[in-house]
């Protein structure tokens, strides 16, 4: 068979052929990126805030499930042991803003972006320390979350959904909506729109800068946290995972480090794009192709589109 | 008291357009030089050798490498180690393919095939700039590295995946392979990195290092000089993944021997940015200071416990070597942002004055 | 200082100023400019002669600094046409117009703050120099030779501009005040034949303007550089300029020679804020 054909017609044959496989496709697709959406709105939270590119989001989200099991591990109640964690993951938003933002201040992006490498770091090195080094099990069953799969039998096949997906894309949505509604309807979100806009500005009318980036750390933990518990679900918890958190960046190029409904979009074609071209296009290329497939897709949009799904072309001005 | 400028007037442009313009930094550069190439491998041990001095030079011209594009040309990558295993790959097929031609030329034409790579994943940077490019170069480590794993004609079709360095001599002398001596490989290392550091650092003194630092300072009044931006950018990669390549290379069949794909894995590219950033963005002398320190606190670390008669776990010691590099980049981006080379700037400011501050 | 050796400047010296019969280096023909739905200039027609000192000028967002931008290719105007030494261009990138000649600085100092003084200026002479990659990297016969002889070039400029003393320092170490002198310096550098200079004197107290405005005045009379400024202090513009041009609101107003524009009922109700 030429190549050609089966590049550009042959997975679309295959496509129209299964239905049901390629609805099975968009279906895990849409929950991954939901997933990768979550992500890339805890690097885009921390980026309006504050101005800095938090790298180690990836590993707060491992770091934040590696104690949630931990904690249980250690006999504590999973709901307690969640009320645990947020509590950690509040002290890392202090700590955070305390030992690295507050004397990084006005100092270039660069440099704190680098200060968010030496976190992760310090975070992995410090969850492997205390809960060590394994990969866990998620105590998705003690969380009160579903397990199990329901069968749907359409467009002539068969259609599974894993429950604990369809929790994931309805907590993921939820979520969305409530950070969406906290930073729109309350006073610290208000806040937080006016420091986004002009750190200085902010400063002059009295905002303190200090209490946003915690409130701001701390609900990018809460994202973490949940984000950490749906992805520990479908594998497991383990330092691994940050290459889930790397694979949400080309959300970031797609979306906008700033713009939220960048993020979920930008997730959603990252995940769906992936899958498809994972399971569609792969074989041609021997596989594994997933890798790197979310950064050729974010790529590729760039060609057409330079400033991002919903970014504007600014005006450059000197 | 000895470290003075006073009395050596420079009476030509070219004396004052020197890199080191002031005399005693010359003097010192040679003494470092004599140091490495006699002291080194006459009182070092096998261990001090392959373990520290040849990782630690190969790291600091991949060190170098990264600085030139971001501490130079401000683009900041997180793709070093793909270009590294560019360079290497190349290096074994070349090696393999034709091995009549000597090693050692073939370790440096490597740096072309990481050079042309370099290259065309550098050509996102004409349409985007900052922590989008970032983004952007990490699809060159993805892909690269998927390469390597998928393309079996890399590595020869070798069932385990990895590639073996073949041994090689060079006028009857064994250079790569088992039955290279540590003193050879380092002596070549060493010749290799300080000629290379010293191309280095006349591009980044003449009119080419000043157009990638216009650049980085302020694109937009750059271009309105005449600079032209894509080309710059465009020469800034290449050079820069040229340099990885060839310590790409080095890497495999200079200091380890052998590697599997999962050597040039995105942890070395993050280490390389922080070798950059601890030791100084656009410094080269910076670059072998944060390739000291990255590499030597691992090791130190390793043999800190032991030495005061503590034993702890093998997996313990690699998790508190995460959380001291860690804290120790955040506890330096605090200190000195501007990384180890200002320091040592600082430090020769002082001694200019003293014992007098002003 | 050997700015005059530079093949197209004239040599006009002092006396022969603003003549109507000298030709127009540059000529910019019914310009608009839009941004969105936004006007930033509209037909906008002015010529620059060569020798002269243009001031254009005019109240804030009026145009004037997208107008320079037009100039030197950072912006495209959507309508109309410039001529640049008797070439009509329409698109063209800032690289080529500096490769053409046309110099500038800017309203924020636009400076490469971690390069030193010397290095700034030196930058300005990248479109001299000539030696190639190989060449750059041994840093040995022609190319330091080139180094040099531009090195020498740049030194008369920081003579000229009383620099001496800061060479060496980092530029973003430098008070506001010198760093515009070295952004002047950088322009200088490029031999232009054309210096857009972009309110050289903003922020500036007296004694600084008086010094800024003598370094404007040799630059053009003993060099020949055409200089076109904008700037806020009308004091500075009716001592330095030959000819003035006034917009308002992205239109031109008036044009003619300082007294003129003096006179002009728009520029002054522009200026007073006349309701209409």
């Amino acid at each position: 068979m030429n190549p050609l054909y089966q590049i550009f017609v042959d997975p679309f044959v295959q496509m129209a052929g299964a239905p049901d496989l390629f609805a099975q496709t968009i279906w895990e697709g849409f929950v991954g990126g939901m997933l990768y959406a979550l992500i890339a709105l805890g690097y885009v939270l921390i980026f309006k805030a504050s101005g800095v590119f938090n790298f180690a989001q990836g590993i707060m989200m491992v770091f934040a499930a590696l104690t949630l099991v931990g904690l249980h591990e250690m006999g504590v109640h999973a709901y307690i042991a969640l009320l645990l964690t947020l509590g950690v993951m509040y002290l890392l938003a202090v700590g955070v803003e305390r030992a690295v933002l507050r004397p990084l201040v006005n100092q270039p992006d660069i440099i704190l972006f680098m200060a968010t490498f030496g976190l992760t770091y310090l975070l992995i090195g410090a969850g492997e320390l205390v809960f060590g080094g394994n990969p866990k099990t998620m105590i998705a069953k003690e969380l009160g979350l579903p397990s199990g799969g329901i069968d749907f039998n359409i467009l002539g096949g068969l259609v599974s959904l894993q429950r604990i997906d369809i929790a994931a894309a309805v907590i993921a949505s939820i979520l969305v909506a409530g950070l969406a509604a906290f930073f729109q309807y309350t006073r610290v979100g208000r806040a937080l729109r006016a420091v986004a806009d002009d750190h200085q500005a902010a400063l002059s009318v009295g905002i303190s800068l200090n209490e946003i980036w915690v409130v701001v750390w701390f609900a990018a933990g809460v994202v973490a946290l949940a984000t950490g518990v749906m992805w520990g679900a479908r594998s497991n918890v383990s330092f691994a995972l940050q290459i889930v958190a790397l694979k949400a960046l080309p959300v970031l190029i797609l979306g906008g480090f700033t713009s939220v409904p960048g993020a979920i979009v930008g997730g959603l074609v990252v995940g769906i794009g992936e899958k498809l071209g994972e399971f569609y296009w792969g074989p041609l290329l021997g596989g594994g192709i997933e890798s790197w497939l979310a950064y050729v897709i974010a790529l590729a949009f760039l060609l057409f589109r330079p400033h991002g799904l919903f970014g504007e072309k600014i005006i450059e001005r000197i | 008291m000895f470290y003075r400028e006073a009395g050596q007037f420079k009476a030509t442009y070219a004396a004052d357009q020197a890199v080191f313009p002031i005399r005693q930094d010359r003097i010192g550069l040679a003494l470092i030089l004599v140091a490495a190439y006699v002291a080194v491998p006459l009182l070092g041990g096998d261990f001090l050798l392959s373990s520290v001095m040849i990782p630690f030079l190969i790291l600091s011209l991949a060190a170098i490498a990264l600085n030139i594009l971001t501490g130079y040309a401000g683009l900041v990558s997180l793709g070093t180690a793909g270009f590294m295993g560019a360079g290497a790959y190349a290096a074994y097929k070349l090696s393999t393919l034709f091995p009549q031609v000597n090693i050692l030329v073939w370790i440096v034409v490597s740096g072309f095939a990481s050079c042309a790579i370099g290259v065309l994943f550098g050509l996102p940077s004409l349409r985007i700039k900052g922590f989008y490019l970032t983004v952007a170069t990490l699809a060159s480590q993805f892909f690269l590295q998927w390469c390597f794993v998928r393309v079996s004609w890399l590595y020869n079709y070798n069932p385990s995946g990895a590639i073996e360095v073949p041994a090689r001599a060079l006028f009857g002398l064994a250079i790569t392979g088992p039955s290279a001596s540590p003193v050879t490989r380092y002596l070549i290392v060493l010749t290799i990195v300080v000629a290379m550091t010293w191309f280095a650092s006349n591009l980044v003194h003449g009119r080419i290092g000043r157009s990638w630092m216009a650049i980085r300072d302020m694109d937009i009044a750059a271009q309105l000089i005449g600079i032209r931006l894509y080309p710059a950018k465009l020469l800034a990669f290449a050079v820069s993944s040229f340099y990885a390549g060839v310590a790409g290379a080095m890497m495999v069949f200079l200091w380890l021997g052998a590697a599997e794909p999962d050597a040039f894995n995105i942890n070395l590219s993050f280490l390389l940015l922080f070798m950059v950033i601890i030791g100084g963005l656009g410094s080269l002398t910076g670059s072998f200071f944060g390739a000291a320190l990255i590499h030597i606190l691992p090791i130190a670390v390793r043999q800190a416990p032991a030495s005061v008669g503590l034993t702890i776990g093998g997996a313990t010691v690699e998790h508190l070597t995460y959380v001291i590099t860690g804290a120790m980049i955040i506890v330096f981006l605090i200190v000195e942002p501007h990384g180890l080379a200002r320091l040592l700037q600082i430090g020769k400011q002082k001694l200019r004055t003293w014992p007098f501050p002003y | 200082m050997n700015i005059a050796a530079s093949p197209h400047a004239t040599g006009a010296q002092g006396a022969a100023h603003g003549g109507p019969l000298r030709d127009p280096l540059l000529a910019v023909e019914s310009i608009s400019l839009s941004f969105g739905g936004l006007k930033a200039v509209s037909e906008v027609s002015f010529d620059i002669r060569r020798g002269e000192i243009r001031a254009i000028i005019g109240p804030n967002g009026a145009g004037k600094t997208s107008m320079l931008n037009c100039i030197n290719g950072f912006y495209h105007p959507q309508e109309g046409r410039i001529t640049f030494k008797g070439v009509a261009r329409r698109r063209m990138k800032p690289h080529e117009a500096a490769s053409q000649g046309i110099a500038r600085t800017f309203q924020n100092v636009a400076l490469f703050k971690g390069m030193s003084t010397l290095d700034n200026i030196m930058t300005g002479r990248a479109l001299k120099m000539r030696r190639g990659f190989l060449w750059q990297l041994l840093r040995h016969g022609p190319a330091l030779a080139e180094e040099i002889e531009h090195r020498k070039f740049c030194e008369e400029i920081i003579d000229f501009l009383e620099i001496e003393h800061i060479r060496k320092t980092p530029v973003g170490k430098l008070p506001y005040g010198l760093q515009k002198r070295v952004e002047l310096g950088r322009a200088l550098a490029m031999e232009p034949d054309l210096l857009l200079l972009d309110e050289p004197m903003a922020g500036m107290n007296v004694e600084e303007k008086r010094d800024m405005s003598r370094f404007i005045l040799d630059v053009n009379r003993h060099f020949g550089m055409t200089i076109a400024l904008i700037e806020h202090d009308m004091g500075v513009v009716m001592d330095l300029s030959d000819r003035v041009v006034v917009l308002e609101y992205g239109r031109k107003i008036a044009d003619g020679s300082p007294d003129e524009v003096k006179s002009n009922q728009r520029v002054i109700d522009a200026y007073l804020g006349v309701a209409r």
